[in-house]
């Protein structure tokens, strides 16, 4: 499903349909995904379309810049101890529409579930695209239109043994990579004293071949200046 | 020479062209500085806070400007000193609540307890901050209007500040029949609360009963959304509801009255003898 189209093109996949169609000079886009269905009339167009996997943020609202990833089980670090793992994040897909050599986002959809939640207290927390992930010891096979794995190494910088339930990443600087089996991020995550932790994004595929996916941010001009984050209110 | 000409007392039209560059470039600098702030800290300050602290710039800057001003008009500022305090006991009379105002509005800028852009609730008006300015704030109601604050009175009011938190709870008291199963309508809320995208995971909601009311037993829910969002989902979540607990047989009743008649109270009865006389001989 990812990748650049020509126009007209009609993709059906896994109950995703997405149809752009010439209607004169105009062009008439189309997409149905779990019973929710968007129409739009493009008045110019390259002639291509371009289907990306992006941030995980966007769907149904833009509501959060951030991705909680919780445990369906508890981990226990060890002092000064690393642990590579695997989880899996939720899968959005979005519909750029080259022009001029650049990039307009026209539609996101996703076949995951949406949720949100809160990181930290009503105040000074943030709010996080929610999704819950098994613990994997080796690459997991998953549908990437649904989802993708995030390799995700963890460093516990302490003295003493760390609990670890969850994890959170800024979603500005997620790095999302994708092939023909599989999709993913490949992150860092260091436990640090007094229960905090910093987790970033890697802008390297987990294996070498992958292609690198048009981020949002990017595309929509948005400057960012932090893309790592700073876990201060529990593991 | 032209411009050693006297114009009064001792301002000269140079004098003039004095002030007319200082001007000149007061406003250069404000608007230059402005742009540069703007720009700088648009990703540092979020944009309220931003929009004051340029104001309070440009205001610093004209009245640098207009200190070094006054001496080139004739204005002598040590003269002004004499006079501020014959002046300043009669402008402070008349302008009283212009003072209070403006001290108001430079509290309210240290303090913050509003930003552009909040939902707020100012002594029961509620709007959406369009503008904090130094004298007045001008609030937008949901019903369309502009409405002008003076800072003076929002200082003193009560506020509520609806956008201050990320995520706001609200809540639903839902009564059931006695002859109900509560724990299958708490469960069928409970699903409806997790199905829905924008009800938040953590802080978790909290659905129970809380009371045994007159006609009806009382299940509390608390649902805690992102602070933009929680109305709406507060308007389209109890419709759901209702509608939900109504497909499992689980209605929401309305006040009703349980009258009895027990039998050793019912009113006397009187009998009527055949004849319709009674014992006395009298026609009934």
């Amino acid at each position: 499903m990812f990748g650049q189209y020509d126009i007209p093109i009609r993709i059906e996949q896994e109950g995703i349909t997405v149809s752009v169609q010439k209607e004169g000079e105009n062009v008439f886009y189309m997409r149905e995904c779990l019973g929710e269905s968007t129409e739009k009339i493009l008045v110019a167009g390259s002639g291509k379309l371009l289907l990306n996997p992006v941030e995980p943020v966007n769907k149904p609202k833009a509501l959060a810049s951030h991705l909680l990833i919780e445990f369906e089980k508890t981990m226990q670090v060890e002092p000064k101890g690393t642990m590579n793992i695997f989880l899996t994040f939720p899968v959005e897909i979005a519909v750029f529409m080259p022009s001029n050599e650049e990039f307009e986002v026209i539609d996101a959809f996703t076949l995951a579930r949406q949720k949100f939640t809160l990181y930290g207290d009503p105040i000074n927390g943030v709010i996080c695209k929610y999704w819950k992930s098994r613990i994997y010891t080796a690459e997991p096979s998953l549908n990437r239109i649904q989802e993708g794995i995030v390799g995700l190494t963890i460093t516990n910088t302490t003295t003493g043994w760390v609990e670890v339930t969850k994890a959170v990443f800024n979603a500005y600087g997620m790095k999302i990579f994708y092939d023909d089996e599989k999709l993913s991020i490949k992150a860092n995550m260091k436990l640090k004293v007094g229960g905090s932790a910093e987790t970033e994004c890697m802008n390297e595929p987990l294996v070498e071949g992958m292609t690198k996916s048009l981020e949002m941010y990017t595309v929509r001009k948005l400057s960012v200046t932090k893309k790592n984050f700073i876990m201060e209110s529990g593991l | 020479m032209m411009l050693d000409k006297v114009l009064y007392r001792s301002v000269t039209v140079f004098d003039l062209m004095v002030v007319a560059i200082i001007l000149i470039i007061a406003i250069v600098i404000t608007k230059a500085l402005s742009l540069y702030l703007r720009r700088f800290l648009k990703e540092k300050v979020n944009r309220g806070h931003l929009e004051i602290f340029v104001k309070i710039t440009s205001y610093s800057i004209f009245i640098v400007a207009l200190l070094i001003i006054l001496p080139l008009i004739g204005v002598k500022l040590s003269g002004l000193l004499v006079a501020g305090g014959i002046a300043g006991l009669a402008i402070g009379f008349a302008s009283q609540s212009v003072i209070g105002n403006l001290i108001s509005g430079l509290f309210l800028m240290i303090e913050r307890p509003i930003a552009i852009g909040n939902v707020v609730n100012i002594d029961g008006t509620v709007g959406i901050v369009e503008d904090i300015r130094i004298i007045s704030t001008t609030l937008r109601t949901f019903d369309g209007p502009f409405m002008r604050v003076p800072n003076q009175k929002i200082f003193t009011a009560n506020i509520t500040n609806y956008a201050q938190n990320v995520a706001r709870r609200f809540e639903y008291v839902i009564g059931i029949r006695y002859s109900d199963d509560a724990d299958k309508a708490i469960e069928i809320i409970k699903k409806l609360i997790e199905e829905h995208p924008l009800t938040l995971i953590s802080p978790a909601p909290m659905v129970f009963v809380d009371s045994l009311g007159d006609n009806s037993v009382n299940i509390i829910a608390r649902i805690w959304a992102p602070a933009t969002e929680w109305f709406g989902v507060k308007t389209e979540l109890l419709w759901k509801i209702k509608q939900a607990l109504e497909k499992e047989g689980i209605e929401i009743p309305f006040p009703q009255h349980v009258v009895w008649f027990g039998d050793k109270k019912r009113a006397p009865r009187f009998e009527v003898p055949e004849s319709g006389k009674n014992s006395s001989g009298e026609t009934l």
